[in-house]
């Protein structure tokens, strides 16, 4: 079972960019399978049951959302990133309606897309019904609310709240500031200042602020991670 | 001038004339047409009517006093001289002429009865073609054979008036019309030619071309006014187009010769992993800025190629602030400015979250960057009368006057902030969302600080409920994220 989900299909039809996909993918221990046309890329989508598949817009033989589509209609189901040097704006709206689940712009930064891979493969395993989430010593309430750290209450603003939540829910992985963006605040553009840094660096004081050890780590160049002692 | 000619008879404008002409000449044949017809009818009923009061007065004389009678009548009516142009006829059994003024009965209506037309070229040898002559015909009780009739040449000499008049206003419409639709046509072909023989000219020669007007105000140069207008619009974007690019070559040309420089030296050099792993990390921190850059120009250029509100819905732009205040306010508690939200809670506007969002978060981040550092930024939303108007204002130095309409432009920065970070797109981008959004954007003096005005169009009043059903909606569906 843990073998199916591991593994990863990536359709791209630049072979260096093809290589480096593969490359990070299995060294964070992935099983990948690489092919540069669409028409492959949809044989091996139904005969082979992937965690995530990776698809570039512009293949050689088929556009990558018509490659989407046929799937979506084939009953398949598999989390689809879109990975393109199309712009975001327009194009992003098209290639979720086609029945993508998120949305690469190339250039990226492989830490990027890895906590995009990551996200999409954990969405089929897992589905959240806690009320209380806990990372180490902090826990947070969702129906009230309210968040301690060693029964001490932290005061969170709704969207501070909201904040430690994603990144909470991602326990142990790497969340980008986009993600952050896209999920928290709905936004699908990178506003191009740090203010996210700035808005993590708040939160990160009142949760770890005078604690015993720090919960949110900041992976340079990609965004943030919230662990118990790591 | 034959190439002007055989255009002008192959455009469509002159093919349109030409059936207008058509129809034109048909309701005058028409016309004619009736008129002939109905003065025909008149002579007619006129000649009938005293044809047949001469025929009841020798009636009237023949029951009296017999055919003698008759034949003293009919010499009296030959003699009258009011009666000129009456003809009389009375003819024994076989055909033969008894009294009357015609010489012989017209042979070919010898078993005629009742009414009729004939001709008779005896009776009238000075007639250019055969005399029309209508008359009654019948046969007495004794056998005798009566005639009375009338000649009404007249009307056949109208009737040749009438087709006269007919052939020369037909062929003068013909001339006058056809001579009139080659000139319309002609200088409708003229204009166009022009105007084609300017694009003509821009596609070879560049956008230094304008379409010759004439001063005349009609509508050619109402249109070759507006076309100019339009190369006016285009020279002026490509213009600046060029003044982008080369901005964008300088910004982009920068950092890029910086990292090929370290690159070549660190070629160069005995590797170190301690100074190596420095490089790397600078060179990759730079390329992220050439990309952030770049993705930049992309996004407004998308923004202004867009197709225009395909994506728009109501939007509450007071929360779309409160958002961009709240995201902000970690920034600006850092550097000691306060950043407030003023204005009403509900204000809706058609417009896309995402841009509207963006364009904001740039005019907060220029106030809190430019502004005075512990001073205080205002974001404030009035939905007037006039459409809903947005402001962020800062107290910090300001823009002078003379520099605020460029400061919209792409990469334009005043000198001062050269040296600040941020590539000098933000304000080009609110400019590129406040378009789309048909947005008026005003830079003001806010006394002192710069106060940047949105002034949004009057079109979101209508969809206030659907806006406020949505809210409602979205508050019922999830868990609030605004408690």
């Amino acid at each position: 079972m843990t073998e199916v989900r591991r593994r990863i299909l990536v359709v791209e039809d630049d072979p260096e960019t093809g290589t480096q996909l593969v490359d990070s993918l299995v060294a964070n221990g992935y099983q990948v399978d690489l092919t540069a046309s669409g028409s492959d890329a949809m044989g091996r989508a139904t005969s082979v049951e992937y965690a995530v598949i990776t698809i570039d817009r512009m293949l050689p033989d088929v556009d990558g959302l018509a490659v989407m589509q046929s799937l979506r209609e084939d009953g398949i189901v598999t989390p689809i990133l879109i990975i393109s040097a199309l712009g975001e704006i327009d194009e992003r709206v098209r290639g979720l309606r086609a029945g993508g689940d998120d949305y690469l712009v190339k250039p990226f930064a492989f830490t990027e897309m890895l906590a995009r891979v990551e996200a999409l493969a954990r969405r089929n395993a897992a589905v959240f019904k806690e009320t209380v989430l806990r990372v180490g010593d902090l826990e947070m309430d969702l129906i009230s609310r309210t968040v301690r750290r060693s029964s001490r209450e932290i005061k969170l603003l709704p969207r501070e709240f909201q904040l430690l939540e994603y990144l909470a829910r991602n326990e142990d992985r790497v969340v980008s500031r986009a993600m952050l963006l896209q999920h928290v605040w709905d936004l699908h553009f990178d506003p191009n200042t740090n203010i996210i840094d700035v808005y993590v660096a708040r939160v990160r004081r009142k949760v770890d602020g005078q604690q015993a050890y720090p919960l949110i780590h900041t992976v340079r160049g990609v965004g943030y991670r919230v662990c118990a002692p790591c | 001038m034959s190439a002007l000619l055989a255009k002008t008879l192959r455009s469509s404008t002159f093919k349109r004339a030409l059936i207008w002409i058509g129809i034109f000449g048909a309701i005058v044949i028409a016309l004619l047409g009736y008129v002939y017809w109905s003065t025909s009818a008149y002579v007619l009923s006129r000649a009938d009517r005293a044809i047949a009061g001469e025929q009841t007065v020798l009636h009237r004389a023949y029951d009296a006093g017999g055919r003698s009678a008759m034949i003293a009548a009919i010499e009296q009516g030959v003699a009258d001289e009011r009666a000129v142009g009456m003809l009389y006829l009375l003819a024994d059994p076989s055909f033969v002429p008894v009294a009357g003024n015609i010489k012989a009965w017209p042979s070919d209506r010898k078993a005629a009865e009742g009414w009729g037309n004939f001709s008779d070229r005896a009776l009238k040898p000075d007639a250019a073609d055969r005399p029309l002559l209508r008359a009654t015909f019948e046969t007495l009780p004794d056998g005798y054979h009566l005639l009375v009739g009338r000649d009404v040449g007249d009307l056949d000499a109208f009737a040749r008036k009438v087709n006269t008049a007919l052939a020369l206003v037909v062929s003068l419409i013909f001339v006058l019309a056809g001579a009139a639709g080659v000139s319309v046509t002609r200088r409708t072909v003229r204009c166009i030619e022009s105007i084609d023989a300017t694009s003509r000219a821009i596609m070879q020669s560049g956008l230094g071309q304008r379409i010759p007007v004439h001063g005349t105000r009609d509508e050619w140069d109402q249109l070759a006014e507006s076309l100019n207008a339009m190369l006016d619009r285009i020279e002026a974007l490509m213009q600046e187009v060029k003044q982008v690019t080369d901005n964008v070559a300088h910004d982009l040309r920068t950092p890029l010769t910086r990292m090929r420089g370290r690159l070549e030296r660190a070629c160069n050099r005995p590797r170190s992993a301690d100074r190596d792993q420095r490089l790397i990390d600078d060179t990759m921190t730079d390329l992220d800025d050439v990309l952030r850059m770049f993705s930049s120009i992309t996004r407004i250029s998308q923004i202004e190629a867009r197709d225009r509100r395909a994506a728009f819905g109501v939007v509450n732009l007071a929360a779309i602030a409160s958002e961009v205040v709240e995201l902000f306010d970690a920034a600006a508690e850092e550097n000691g400015t306060r950043l407030i939200l003023t204005g009403e809670r509900e204000v809706f506007v058609m417009g896309d979250r995402d841009l509207l969002f963006d364009a904001l978060a740039n005019l907060v981040d220029n106030a809190l960057k430019h502004g005075r550092h512990g001073g205080e930024v205002t974001v404030d939303i009035v939905d007037r009368d006039d459409g809903a108007v947005l402001s962020v204002a800062d107290n910090g130095p300001g823009i002078p006057a003379e520099e605020r309409t460029r400061v919209l432009g792409p990469f334009y920065r005043l000198e001062r902030s050269r040296s600040t970070p941020g590539n000098g797109l933000g304000l080009s981008l609110v400019a590129a969302v406040a378009r789309l959004h048909a947005a008026h954007i005003e830079l003001l003096d806010n006394k002192p600080g710069l106060k940047v005005l949105l002034q949004f169009p009057d079109k979101g009043k209508p969809a206030i409920e659907r806006g406020a059903e949505r809210r409602d909606l979205a508050a019922a569906a999830g868990p609030s994220s605004a408690g």
